[in-house]
């Protein structure tokens, strides 16, 4: 029996999953962004919203909500962090596998749960280019 | 740790560990065996299948053991390979996958509805149709409501060991004197040549102890008080929480609730509640590594959102109102987070 010891997620997950960075917590109105982005939606099970705040190129601040699993959860938490003070395009060169690393593996099968994030953060930055133009 | 998983799994019951360390000691020998060992073996099976013909109201001879609720599923249905199948869209996967590969046009029909539905507890009205035959797992109804395969006019029935604090491995077939019957695993006189295997000896006197424990009344009493109170202050405490089990008496197993939590996500919550040693399950598609959600919720209630949101608490006779204390004291905020960080509206 699983006495603890041992989660189905490694530490990190863990840590990530029970303490996410970045989130945003309730009205999207308290954070001050340029530009959203969303992906996913409820039928699927999964959904995300990502929030960027950009100053002099780069993402100066980030936030985010999800409709999503712990996978979900963790990875966004972790790419969150990531993205956090790089220029845009630096950002979207954040790949899927440099999450998985950042969080020590996730398992196989929750990989799709953790682009999701991802493909929010590259909907935020399209949206945000296009809102330049 | 909290455990609100017995519909998954009832932990073995002490009483069953102690049988069958015994068994393995004592019962060692190939039941099928014509020396003392084997005989002494083989009257411990029988006395397990007499059991559990007098818990059923079915005759001994028409109980035969499988490897578990699967295997006796798959039985009945490949017993009417190419005849009529119908099923309710509630059935464990081990009965619609089966039903999908081998159903044909064929008569008589069969008839496969369970009893009560493992995800809700919800409990079905079985059809009764005059000249088709019925077939109903019972693999959640044993034991925590009474049962009797005549009373139900069943001609096939499943059972499993290790919902009732029996071990895994271990399951049970009803079949009624003169029903059809083909036996799946061919290739010895084991089960008067309906199944084909060396004698789970250990296993089945592991199902024979925790068959002689259980007790619907406990579960119609006390277990239900549990699950009602649980239901009640989640309505109660938790904005945005709906049932999707019917707590009228008669309605559903005492056992099972299943509620879902608007804009929280099934997993999430699971894991936020095994990271607070509570041990509970959920419909949603991430949890079980698929993309869809459960097919039962999706059948009943057709909205996807609703199976995806939707945690089970499955209560055993061990559970106190402590438990369903402890439960409130983390829930309750857990899903108030979740809903917050949520791209849906609650």
């Amino acid at each position: 029996m699983n006495e603890g010891e041992d989660w189905i997620y490694t530490e990190t997950v863990k840590d990530h999953f029970l303490h996410p960075r970045n989130f945003l917590m309730g009205d999207e109105s308290k954070f001050d962004y340029d530009a959203v982005g969303q992906v996913g939606n409820p039928v699927c099970g999964d959904q995300m919203r990502m929030y960027i705040k950009v100053k002099d190129g780069k993402i100066s601040d980030i936030a985010w909500k999800t409709y999503g699993c712990a996978s979900a959860i963790a990875s966004t938490s972790a790419l969150s962090e990531l993205a956090k003070g790089k220029t845009l395009d630096a950002a979207l060169e954040i790949s899927a596998k440099d999450i998985d690393d950042y969080l020590g593996n996730l398992p196989k099968h929750k990989f799709h749960c953790s682009i999701l994030g991802h493909d929010a953060l590259k909907e935020a930055v399209k949206n945000y280019r296009k809102a330049l133009k | 740790m909290i455990y609100l998983d017995y519909a998954a799994t009832a932990p073995l019951e002490p009483e069953v560990l102690e049988a069958m360390h015994e068994a393995e000691k004592r019962f060692f020998a190939n039941a099928s065996a014509l020396h003392t060992p084997g005989h002494l073996a083989m009257n411990q099976i029988e006395e397990t299948r007499e059991l559990l013909a007098s818990i059923i109201n079915a005759a001994p001879q028409e109980i035969i053991f499988t490897s578990g609720a699967s295997e006796a599923n798959n039985t009945v249905i490949r017993t009417f390979e190419g005849h009529e199948i119908e099923t309710s869209p509630l059935e464990h996967h081990s009965i619609l996958e089966t039903t999908k590969k081998y159903a044909g046009d064929k008569r008589p029909k069969l008839y496969s509805y369970m009893l009560a539905n493992n995800e809700t507890g919800d409990i079905l009205d079985l059809p009764h149709e005059k000249g088709a035959f019925l077939h109903s797992d019972l693999t959640q109804a044993l034991g925590k409501i009474p049962i009797d395969v005549h009373k139900l006019d069943l001609d096939y029935a499943t059972f499993s060991a290790h919902k009732i604090g029996g071990p895994i491995g271990v399951g049970a077939l009803y079949v009624k004197e003169g029903a059809p019957f083909e036996p799946l695993i061919i290739g010895g006189n084991q089960e008067k040549k309906r199944r084909g295997g060396t004698y789970n000896t250990v296993g089945i006197i592991g199902f024979k102890a925790a068959l002689s424990k259980i007790n619907p009344k406990v579960y119609d009493t006390k277990v239900r008080e549990l699950r009602d109170s649980l239901a009640h202050r989640i309505l109660k405490e938790i904005p945005g929480s709906s049932l999707n089990t019917n707590l009228e008496r008669g309605k559903s197993l005492p056992n099972i609730l299943n509620a879902s939590f608007r804009a929280a996500e099934g997993e999430s919550i699971q894991l936020y509640l095994d990271a607070e040693g509570i041990i509970v399950s959920t419909g949603s598609a991430c949890a079980a590594g698929d993309i869809k959600p459960s097919h039962v919720l999706m059948a009943k209630t057709g909205d996807a959102e609703v199976a995806h949101s939707s945690i089970r608490f499955s209560f055993g006779p061990d559970n106190t109102m402590k438990d369903v204390e402890k439960v409130m004291a983390v829930l309750p905020g857990i899903i108030e987070r979740l809903q917050k960080i949520s791209t849906i509206e609650v």
